[in-house]
């Protein structure tokens, strides 16, 4: 069997606690994920970087540091990549999705504080996770209170560097993001000792593009009815696309994506083409959090869409290529990244429209409004986009969910009964 | 898949060679996933994969022909399965 003690050891991860994790993690993903009937092919490779999840891909990371390279952590789809890769380094989305980190992160942090952001912190402090140990420096940023306050303490154990996000969408709010890109820059120069020319930057903006590409023309193969890829399958790709190499990402999404449109062709779908068809909407879904997707889907209704991070807001919008200086391509990345609409910005009329567009866009016959527990701004942002919502005629139910199994059947249950009022 | 009470997984030394055997098995038509080695097969984690018994006997010969690698083969029994989060 693959052997990877002597690199964990070398990373100084807790290898005890550790095999808690590679205990679980078959049986789980076995249930969730195998146990599907009709997949396409191309899931294999997503099936195998679970399989090797602690692995494969961090072997590369430190290869690549072997090689003289920098590897920097990230929390939040408003960091830009193409900055890190421009300058030969690798970006990775660190976001916790882990129950098993949760306990670690609460050694520390306020009970009430989100599952995601304590266990971002468990992953660290507990050293569970290779992919919280390799980077080189952590890339925070000013988005909720509880991300801001963990950075503090997560700055003890590895470099820091925060992006200071905007608040609001106001010209001058994108000029400010604009001078934060610009500081970036400097930073991740003065890290990989590599200079950031406009001619790499060009390539990095394009490397990036053609990922978000990959994973649009996947999203939209799953407008079809009948519905050619679960919701379970599509969110795994997305949740790997956080931190894969992007050229492979963009390769292996548009290789799926070709066989989703050949199944689409043939009518083809994993559910019957009369299946309800659901929106989920709201905070991210960090591997290996699927619970939600799973409770949907084995009540018999399809997921066809997430706008969240670890969905559409990923990789909507791209960035305006034609930029040939440093300063025009850091405006062109300032404005494709202050479109994304995430609930830290007030007012947020954009998420609302995002969501009754992709309703649309996508047939959806409901949409579940979802949130992280204690995450305050999409819970009081629920209030808004179940009103415009309703204004549309389009049922939504809100869901307040954490990591662990103890509501499952709660859940569950609560689920059915909108499934069922649905289907009348 | 027909429904049998047992999974049989192939296990590796590594996952070149897992995914060797998954690359000849695709083009010859013959059913097999990659997945997580499961704790009762082994206690080092990694990619295996589930084949068909049916398929066992000609499996054998493929790696054979082809100078595929393996550790073993585990014949694991089903167990009822609940939602747990990992
Ligand atoms: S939900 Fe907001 S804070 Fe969280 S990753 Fe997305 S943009 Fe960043
Ligand atoms: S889910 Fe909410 S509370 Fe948690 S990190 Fe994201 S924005 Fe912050």
């Amino acid at each position: 069997m693959a052997d990877y003690k002597q690199m964990w050891t070398d990373l100084g991860m807790d290898l005890e606690k550790h095999d808690l994790l590679c205990e679980v993690l078959p049986e789980a993903f076995g249930g969730v994920y195998l146990s599907q009937q009709n997949r396409p092919q191309g899931m294999g490779f997503y099936d195998f970087v679970v399989s090797e999840i602690h692995g494969v891909r961090p072997a590369e990371m430190l290869e690549h540091q072997k090689q003289g390279g920098k590897v920097f952590g990230t929390f939040c789809v408003y960091v830009p990549d193409e900055v890190v890769f421009a300058a030969g380094g690798i970006a990775a989305g660190l976001c916790g999705g882990s129950q098993f980190w949760v306990s670690g992160g609460e050694k520390v942090l306020p009970a009430n504080t989100c599952p995601l952001i304590k266990a971002s912190v468990g992953a660290r402090l507990d050293k569970t996770c290779p992919f919280f140990l390799i980077p080189d420096m952590y890339v925070g940023e000013t988005t909720c209170d509880g991300k801001k306050k963990a950075w503090e303490i997560l700055a003890g154990e590895v470099p820091f560097h925060i992006i200071d996000v905007p608040q609001m969408k106001r010209d001058k709010d994108v000029a400010a993001f604009e001078a934060e890109i610009m500081d970036f820059i400097a930073m991740v120069e003065k890290v990989t000792g590599n200079k950031i020319t406009a001619e790499r930057l060009g390539e990095s903006i394009k490397l990036i593009n053609n990922k978000r590409k990959g994973l649009q023309r996947l999203y939209n193969a799953r407008k079809a009815s009948p519905v050619p890829i679960s919701g379970k399958d599509a969110l795994l790709v997305t949740q790997i696309a956080f931190y894969d190499d992007p050229a492979r990402c963009a390769q292996m999404a548009n290789q799926l994506a070709e066989e989703l449109e050949e199944r689409v062709a043939r009518q083809e779908g994993v559910f019957p083409a009369n299946a309800l068809r659901i929106m989920v909407s709201g905070t991210p879904m960090a591997i290996p959090n699927w619970k939600l997707h799973h409770i949907i889907e084995t009540a018999g209704a399809a997921v066809v869409v997430e706008e969240s991070c670890t969905g559409t807001r990923y990789f909507e919008n791209l960035v305006d290529e034609s930029a040939t200086t440093v300063e025009g391509q850091v405006r062109a990345l300032a404005e494709r990244y202050m479109k994304t609409n995430c609930a830290c910005f007030t007012p947020n009329p954009g998420r609302v429209e995002d969501i009754v567009r992709l309703a649309d866009e996508y047939k959806v016959d409901g949409i579940i409004d979802t949130n992280l527990q204690f995450c305050n701004l999409y819970s009081t942002e629920s209030f808004l986009v179940k009103q415009a919502l309703a204004d549309k005629g389009l049922p939504v139910m809100h869901i307040e969910t954490d990591y662990s199994e103890q509501d499952y059947e709660q859940l569950r249950t609560r689920i059915e009964a909108f499934l069922e009022m649905l289907r009348k | 898949m027909e429904s049998h009470e047992y999974d049989w997984y192939i296990l590796f030394p590594n996952h070149h060679q897992g995914l060797r055997l998954n690359r000849e098995l695709k083009e010859q038509g013959i059913k097999n996933t990659i997945a997580p080695t499961p704790r009762e097969a082994s206690t080092s984690c990694g990619m295996s994969l589930i084949v068909g018994e049916a398929d066992l006997e000609s499996i054998m010969a493929v790696i054979e022909a082809k100078s595929i690698i393996i550790e073993k083969i585990v014949k694991i029994a089903r167990k009822e399965w609940q939602y747990r989060s990992c």
